[in-house]
């Protein structure tokens, strides 16, 4: 024990070194009443695969070039998403607090919202502010948009006209109970859509497309593939390059600006846009919805590029939409991923998978590991979703399978199904390693959020090359755990 | 004008007091633990974060309840180290991955419904359905946030209701986030509700004090040790070997049926002395139990802590022995300590964390040769200043409730060599090529005590000279 060494040594105490004895609450496994498994019969909610709406702005508005959110509650509200994002990217997040103190909850956020904007526009001139509602300002009943013609009134009046043009304004309201962080980045993509394009009835070439919960490696998959396609396209709410920067050094210009982050122009310019996609239709789609019910931009959700059909699918849209051949770069990327999957066809078929996470990721995902062979078990669809359902059920009718989808439950449920019915591989998010060690079942991470593992952010596992990298992901788990390392040489 | 301009707040002046450049004779502290400026983008967190983030969230073998919508619950589910010992079968023979009050997050998920008709049925259902599930469990605490306080749910009612029907105790901590101007208000909240749940409780159950002829004269309480990477593992033999008897850690890895013990130690340790001084008063005051502050960082802190303690009783093998453990652990780490204060003499540190560790830490690090530039706490309190102006140099930069902006700039003029901060400031701060260590969680603990403090050399040592750094500044 490291208390009774006579001499620390250089490399000081080590986990190896500490050694802590596990006490037991009780004798032994106690099975959970079978009533209370599945979600819907219970009042409580254990380990729920989700967060709040007001995540989900926040990370939409992230994604804008010179853009803070304004969060209208409590600091809690700021902090601990902060707290997320700096897990998840490894990066800063930059984000604007009302600090409701108790006057805030008597008498309103009034005085918050038009103080802290004005200090934010001051400071940190920035191009967009989103302000983002939460449960308290929801609750006490905070009426945002006459606060915020105060405050730019306010704001004209001391710093003249010319700040009031530079800075823009979207309100997202988020009342944290209800929906979740992925009904908050869709609600966003319309208040964004809804506040700044307009249309000059001059259609441009521009393809438009609303990520969703993609990671930077993914977004920049997306415009890779797009490059491939020769098309003109924009990319609303691009985090690639404000949640994944490089290291600088000492700036000369401090407050920090990530250099990166859609133009509030781009947003203008909608209107006028040739074609938009959401790729993730819980996350996103009412954008769609709105601008081609507004503009008439023909606008479509569809289901995140991951695996072979939906970025086939993806692909013929865009062709389709931009008038442009499917390039050969494209099918041969496509033909990289067949022959990995090829290569790789006695590790991944009849292998049974769990998969959890967020509704347009696992959608997606199921559908590859369908490709793959592999047999979906259980799925929990992170938050109640309009959509993902549907498509999980479709793939996996396509291919025989009949898995147990759980729309709108927590881990809790989805986690006591796997103790009971082991399978051999998980596809999930962070909040899954536990599950993972206990059965001990390989974990393959992917989606939102993975925070105990690096290099997540970066690697994307959308289109053909993301699918290649998915898939090795995928087989070399199953290798690791499933495999005498005397069978692994071919 | 003894308070300080930066250059980001010219056009927020209310700024202005709470930034001091530290003077001669150290008489100007920075105005603390007032309002928020709004929009100023700080770092502060909420009252809930206090409550349930550090104070009650170590507590090891109860449910932690959150009666909120669904993040308040998800953001504090196995986030922050305070790491523990007691675990829950996953399934036959095989414990769970991580420790009771880490694995999993208990909340109401409270909905629109629930908001417009009230929460505290859901929470009853909630609360019995959770012990049913989680029999292991001693107890609970309950939370609640902004929105289930301000709809006025009766927590402690269904509190009391429900700890009659299942046999154990229940506590419920009225936690709002627009509660006070910071998460201090929240630690005030819980170690208040607290003392007051817990000396009606044992009035109503005496078998839960501590028995007269289980009682021994060395009885003390660490108090404010929260267990972060597992402190209370370095920490808690060095008290023992002194002779006394540790009753209860409030809260690091604590039991709840244990914690009803607390006014029935003869002294009570405070290590964290912004959290935790609130229930040792409050017990002096209704117990008669002194309590004395000690800082557990570095040689000389520790030894005083340890000396002090022994002081306390007086008794003269203890003052003793106070002195052998002292020089066994001194011994113990004079090597590696050695190797790491040759590589670190000299270095310019900032500090920036809660609030004690701002004044814990300059003499620790003086004892790796190093000095500290500037100061900053969160939640810092009138005496937590009046602590960090007598620790460091004149000169030294010392901001209250520092935000984004201000802690650029700091670094921008302070160019320190190393910077101590938290999760949300270590990537901000990495990009202008400073390096960081996690100070609150902490990079690779235990960091306390003497054996510790070799840990926190060492993390510090790898921050520093890492070549990363070296070739950030390379021009290219």
């Amino acid at each position: 024990m490291i208390n009774n060494v006579k001499e620390i040594p250089i490399e000081g105490i080590t986990y190896k070194n500490l050694k802590i004895e596990k006490e037991p609450l009780t004798p032994e496994y106690t099975p959970p009443p079978p009533e209370l498994i599945p979600a819907k019969n219970r009042a409580v909610c254990i380990d729920p695969s989700r967060t709040c709406m007001p995540f989900g702005a926040m990370w939409a508005t992230l994604g804008v070039h010179r853009a803070i959110p304004f969060v209208q509650g409590a600091q809690g509200c700021t902090t601990y998403v902060r707290y997320t994002f700096s897990r998840v990217f490894r990066e800063p997040a930059t984000i604007a607090n009302a600090s409701f103190h108790e006057d805030a909850a008597v008498f309103g956020g009034r005085k918050n919202l038009i103080r802290g904007v004005r200090n934010l526009v001051c400071r940190y001139q920035p191009e967009l502010i989103s302000i983002v509602t939460t449960c308290s300002s929801e609750v006490i009943g905070d009426d945002i948009n006459s606060f915020l013609d105060e405050a730019i009134e306010l704001m004209e009046e001391e710093m003249g006209p010319e700040v009031r043009d530079a800075v823009k304004f979207v309100v997202v309201n988020t009342p944290s109970f209800a929906g979740s962080h992925v009904e908050g980045y869709n609600r966003a993509a319309r208040e964004f859509l809804k506040t700044l394009a307009k249309s000059t009835g001059q259609s441009t070439e521009d393809i438009y497309f609303i990520p969703g919960f993609m990671m930077p490696g993914d977004i920049r998959e997306l415009k890779h593939m797009m490059d491939l396609m020769d098309v003109s396209y924009r990319i609303l709410f691009d985090i690639s390059d404000t949640l994944d920067c490089p290291l600088v050094g000492m700036p000369n210009r401090i407050p920090y600006y990530p250099p990166g982050g859609t133009k509030v122009e781009e947003f203008v310019r909608a209107g006028d846009a040739r074609g938009l996609f959401a790729l993730s239709p819980d996350a996103g789609g009412a954008g769609a919805t709105w601008l081609e019910r507004r503009f008439k931009v023909p606008s479509r959700a569809i289901t995140m590029p991951i695996g072979v059909k939906n970025t086939d699918n993806l692909i013929k849209a865009v062709a389709e939409v931009a008038e442009r051949p499917i390039s050969e770069k494209i099918r041969w990327e496509r033909g990289i991923l067949l022959d990995a999957m090829a290569d790789t066809l006695h590790y991944t078929m009849s292998k049974r998978v769990a998969l959890c996470g967020d509704p347009d990721f696992v959608a997606a995902a199921t559908g590859f590991v369908c490709e793959l062979g592999m047999i979906p078990t259980y799925i929990l669809i992170g938050t109640k979703s309009r959509t993902a359902e549907a498509t999980i059920r479709e793939v996996c009718e396509e291919y025989g399978h009949n898995p147990v989808i759980m729309n709108d439950s927590d881990q809790f449920e989805w986690e006591y199904a796997l103790k009971n019915d082991i399978p051999d591989v998980i596809l999930g998010h962070s909040r899954c390693v536990n599950i993972s060690r206990e059965i001990q079942v390989p974990l393959v991470r992917y989606g939102f959020p993975v925070y105990d593992r690096v290099g997540f952010q970066r690697e994307p596992i959308i289109g053909y090359r993301g699918g290649e990298r998915l898939l090795a992901r995928i087989v070399n788990a199953i290798l690791d755990y499933h495999y005498p390392d005397d069978r692994t040489h071919q | 004008m003894p308070y300080y301009q930066l250059r980001c707040n010219i056009c927020i002046p209310e700024r202005n007091k709470h930034v001091i450049i530290v003077d001669e004779d150290r008489s100007t502290i920075p105005v603390s633990n007032a309002p928020t400026v709004p929009g100023d983008l700080t770092e502060r967190g909420c009252a809930y974060a206090g409550a349930r983030g550090v104070v009650g969230g170590p507590i090891a073998d109860v449910i932690h309840m959150i009666h909120a919508p669904v993040g308040c619950g998800y953001y504090t589910w196995g986030t922050r180290r305070h790491l523990g010992n007691a675990y829950n079968w996953a399934r036959p023979g095989v414990l769970e991955n991580e420790a009771n009050h880490r694995r999993h997050c208990f909340t109401t998920d409270m909905t629109e419904q629930d908001i417009i008709f009230g929460g505290a049925e859901k929470l009853k259902k909630a609360l019995l359905e959770a012990f049913r599930i989680n029999p292991g469990a001693r107890g609970a605490v309950i939370y609640n946030t902004c929105s289930t306080a301000l709809i006025g749910d009766d927590l402690e009612q269904v509190a009391r209701e429900v700890s009659k029907e299942v046999g154990k105790p229940i506590f419920a901590c009225a936690s709002p986030g627009f509660c006070g101007v910071s998460q201090s208000k929240g630690h005030h909240e819980f170690n208040f509700q607290f003392y007051k749940w817990l000396i009606k409780y044992r009035e109503q159950h005496p078998e839960v004090c501590l028995k007269e002829e289980e009682k021994t004269p060395y009885d003390i309480n660490l108090i404010g040790e929260y267990n972060i990477d597992w402190d209370t593992v370095v920490i808690v033999p060095l008290f023992e070997k002194l002779g006394v008897r540790i009753l209860n850690v409030f809260t690091g890895n604590a039991r709840f049926q244990n914690l009803f013990t607390l006014p029935d130690a003869k002294l009570n340790v405070v290590h964290c002395q912004r959290s935790a001084t609130y229930i040792a008063a409050l017990i002096k005051e209704g117990f008669e139990v002194p309590y004395i502050g000690v800082s557990l960082f570095g040689l000389e802190q520790t030894s005083k802590a340890l000396r002090d303690t022994a002081a306390w009783f007086g008794d003269e093998k203890i003052i003793k022995r106070a002195e052998e453990v002292i020089e066994e652990e001194k011994a113990a780490i004079a090597k590696a300590l050695e190797w790491y204060r040759n590589k670190l003499e000299g270095k310019r540190i900032a500090i920036y964390v809660g609030a004690p560790r701002v004044w814990h830490w300059p003499k620790a690090l003086a004892e790796l040769g190093m000095e500290v530039v500037a100061c900053m706490t969160t939640f810092g309190h009138k005496e937590d200043y009046e602590k960090i102006v007598q620790r460091v140099k004149p000169g030294t930069l010392v901001i209250d409730n520092p935000n984004e902006f201000e802690i650029e700039e700091m670094i921008e003029t302070r160019k320190p060599d190393l910077f101590l901060t938290g999760l949300k400031e270590k990537y901000l701060v990495r990009k202008f090529g400073v390096p960081t260590l996690n100070s609150h969680s902490y990079e690779k603990g235990p960091y306390a005590g003497f054996r510790g403090f070799i840990n926190f050399a060492r993390d510090i040592y790898q921050a520093i000279y890492a070549p990363v750094w070296q070739l950030a500044k390379e021009d290219f």
